[in-house]
């Protein structure tokens, strides 16, 4: 079967941290997950932006806690793309978070049609993989095609991130290898990755310059320059650090592709907690 | 009774039964993410189905079951609740085919629901809510001869033993000491319904300030005492409530005139009660220790955190002052070695503290110039491939074991260690110990003297004068970070902490007792 951008839909959740997709390609349909303070929920983004969402964390005494989505909101999303005869559904790593296991019970109902994919990531590693597949639908495409990109994806797309602090990590049960350097007494900044679905520790550095040394100098090792080199940078909170880093990702890297500038939303600023900085890369054609 | 009308009874029972277990389960959830909310995603699973029957007009079972199918998948929260969807399903799609409800009739619906389970999970985990279902098929299929009202009582109790046995099946649940969360609440909402059919009263349905205060316990409290008791009397509630609500948070008043229920989180419980006697009688105090809680809870969660691997390599450190040994620790170093300027630690003893660490391979940290060559020394003695990262100060140790990887080799991070080392610039305020002449000023016994990375650059009788043109020193070149470790002597730090924070708004500036003798001030720059 060929697939275009018109037979072909995507389906994101919301941890994909990329808002904007249904807007600018209109095969895409984003999933909230849910973000609970205390007895109030909310869909991610949809009833809860990141701002408010932060200003929210900062005031509330209570500790969010966050909910996959419903394998009925899969359902609904599914069941509206009926239109399109195939559709990669593609999710935070199963590890991280069950919302892989609902949009899979949803799409039971719908045979072969629906294509769930456990990215093995998070955040906007999962939009600039939907943003490789888009790439190939607009020029169609085969679903061995699409398979192969899948499985290079989660083999070389990178990341690196640091957090303030690992509590938000650690209270939200995600904290993973890194809980080796939790509860230090020092302020120092973790630089970890995902890796296979597991958050990994790396080094730790003191000062935001320093981790943004580290995140380069892994960069630069990790990546060559072109046109094709497609780079994300997201960050909760703080866009002065996002500002900093697309600066020095420019210097490095002159040809890439900064395809995303995000910032993350409610879900995943519950467990990485406010003043994270992530960034992504991905060799693409 | 139609058949929605039954179907919505047994619900409610189930729904009534997991609202009141609902925190006891979320503080079991630990596997698969250690996040606490499975007992809330259970319930309002449950409620989710019991809402769309009341609004549902079906008046046949087969309808009644499809809807009921097909709320629990769409109102599924989390992986219990899509777990527990699926095994609705199972029930619901078998129920349609039978006729009348028997024991052998409840043993193949429960099987169907075990069955549509495993089938949903891709990689199916014994010790969770599918054992527990299964389980109960298998207890059903021998004991199917019973009358329904006594099998369901019996699956009941079948049901937790084999919640009891989860702990033995996963490994998380036996460290972490506690039985699985969904297989726990799976029994709860049995018990419920089986409650409804034998004609019992339902499990006590939570009352609704009940349910606040519950609801108040998962939030965290600045304040540290949850007390709750009973005031009788001719009261003011409105007037009581306005006096309680100085105390702390999660207040709730609820009654009338002539008894109130009480709860309030407050660091004075004392006061609360003393509030309560001044207008009238108490009973039924509670007060719990909410810190102790959220700790006991919190080191539960991190017990279920997979152990990292083991540690490639270990750290000691020659630390003096107990703050400093706290902050050592809790950057990593496995041991330490007590010593300094003027109590310097024997070969002997850095060697057998090289030996102790776990890890196949150690890291040195001398942290002072003249422990440095005997550390040498003691590794060049040590059995196990060991590295003295050749730190000459309290500060730049720290800076060091901060670039410290469990993970990795002595070698490794020997290289690591070292350039973190080398990136941090140190100061001290220390005491002269005799005469000396600095930029053609004498300086006395006895008198503070600054050191710049070991060289003295300034000194007076006053503490704060000589510390501040240390700091700004270190700070003529661009920094990020500054840490202040204070001695023993504890000087006051408040005006000079203030200025520096208002003259550099974009340092990050970290104060810590290092309780260090000797020197009143260590600080460090990078």
């Amino acid at each position: 079967m060929d697939l275009t951008a018109a037979n072909t839909a995507i389906v994101v959740d919301s941890t994909a941290d990329f808002p904007q997709a249904p807007e600018r390609y209109p095969n895409w349909r984003i999933v909230p997950l849910y973000v609970r303070f205390g007895q109030e929920s909310f869909r991610d983004y949809v009833e809860l932006g990141p701002a408010d969402f932060y200003t929210r964390l900062r005031s509330s005494a209570v500790v969010p806690t966050t909910s996959q989505p419903t394998p009925g909101d899969f359902h609904a999303a599914y069941q509206e793309l009926g239109e399109y005869e195939r559709v990669y559904s593609l999710h935070i790593a199963g590890t991280l978070s069950g919302t892989v296991e609902s949009a899979r019970a949803a799409a039971a109902d719908f045979g072969d049609r629906i294509r769930v994919v456990d990215t093995e990531t998070a955040s906007a590693a999962v939009a600039m993989l939907g943003l490789a597949i888009q790439r190939r639908l607009e020029r169609g495409t085969t679903d061995e095609e699409v398979e192969e990109l899948v499985g290079r994806h989660r083999r070389e797309s990178q990341l690196i991130f640091t957090l303030d602090t690992l509590d938000y990590l650690a209270r939200g049960g995600r904290i993973g290898r890194a809980a080796a350097w939790a509860g230090g007494l020092m302020r120092v900044k973790p630089i970890l990755t995902i890796r296979d679905g597991e958050v990994i520790p790396i080094k730790r550095v003191r000062g935001n310059q320093r981790a943004f040394q580290e995140f380069i100098a892994a960069f630069e090792s990790g990546s060559s320059d072109g046109p094709g080199l497609r780079v994300a940078i997201a960050d909760a909170d703080a866009p002065d650090r996002t500002e900093a880093l697309r600066e020095l990702v420019g210097r490095t890297r002159p040809q890439a592709d900064l395809e995303l500038v995000a910032t993350l939303g409610p879900v995943i600023g519950t467990h990485a907690g406010p003043g994270t900085v992530g960034l992504f890369w991905f060799a693409d054609e | 009774m139609s058949p929605r009308d039954q179907a919505i009874r047994l619900v409610r029972g189930a729904v009534a039964a997991l609202e009141r277990s609902r925190s006891r389960i979320d503080d079991l959830n630990v596997y698969p993410v250690p996040d606490g909310d499975t007992g809330t995603n259970l319930a309002l699973t449950a409620r989710a189905v019991l809402e769309d029957l009341e609004g549902s007009t079906a008046d046949d079972s087969a309808t009644v079951a499809r809807e009921a199918t097909r709320a629990a998948l769409m109102g599924a929260r989390g992986n219990s609740g899509v777990i527990l969807s699926q095994i609705v399903r199972g029930i619901g799609e078998s129920l349609a085919a039978e006729e009348s409800i028997d024991g052998p009739a409840v043993a193949r619906v429960l099987r169907a629901g075990s069955d549509a389970a495993y089938r949903a999970v891709r990689k199916p985990v014994e010790g969770t809510m599918l054992t527990a279902i299964r389980a109960l098929a298998e207890a059903a299929e021998a004991e199917q001869s019973r009358p329904v009202g006594e099998l369901l009582e019996l699956l009941v109790a079948k049901g937790e033993e084999a919640v009891a046995r989860t702990q033995e099946q996963l490994d998380v649940l036996r460290e972490a000491g506690v039985v699985d969360a969904g297989a726990a609440g799976l029994v709860e909402l049995l018990r419920g319904i089986a409650s409804v059919v034998a004609g019992q009263p339902l499990p006590d349905e939570p009352p609704v300030e009940r349910a606040s205060v519950e609801a108040a316990h998962q939030e965290l409290s600045r304040f540290r005492y949850c007390t709750t008791f009973v005031i009788e009397g001719d009261l003011d509630p409105d007037a009581l409530e306005a006096e309680y609500e100085q105390l702390g948070d999660s207040l709730l008043v609820v009654g009338d005139e002539h008894a109130l229920k009480i709860h309030v989180h407050t660091d004075d419980p004392g006061a609360a009660l003393a509030i309560g006697t001044h207008v009238g009688a108490i009973e039924n105090v509670e007060i719990a220790d909410m810190h102790r809680q959220t700790q006991a809870r919190e080191r539960r969660l991190l017990a279920a955190v997979p152990d990292p691997p083991p540690a490639a390599a270990g750290v000691v450190a020659v630390v003096a002052g107990t703050g400093n040994r706290r902050l050592f620790e809790s950057l990593g170093a496995t041991q330490i070695v007590e010593g300094g300027q003027t109590m310097n630690p024997s070969a002997a003893e850095l060697l057998a503290a090289v030996e102790a660490t776990k890890a196949p391979e150690a890291l040195l940290l001398p942290n002072n110039p003249n422990i440095v060559l005997v550390s040498e020394q003691a590794v060049s003695l040590a059995a196990k491939p060991a590295r003295v990262v050749p730190t000459t100060s309290i500060q730049a140790g720290l800076a060091a074991l901060v670039a410290f990887n469990p993970e990795q080799s002595a070698e490794e991070n020997e290289a690591a260690m070292v350039e973190a080392a080398a990136r941090v610039a140190t100061g001290a305020v220390t005491t002269a110990s005799r005469d000396v002449q600095l930029n053609g000023r004498a300086v006395g016994v006895g008198q503070y003297v600054g050191l710049l990375e070991d060289e003295p650059v300034a000194g007076g009788a006053e503490f704060e004068p000589v510390a501040r043109a240390i700091i700004d020193r270190l700070l003529a070149e661009p920094r990020e970070v500054v840490t202040l470790l204070t001695g023993e002597e504890e000087p006051d730090l408040s005006r000079l902490l203030a200025e520096l924070e208002q003259s550099n708004p974009e340092l990050e500036i970290e104060v810590h007792e290092g309780g260090q003798p000797h020197y009143p001030l260590l600080v460090s720059a990078e």
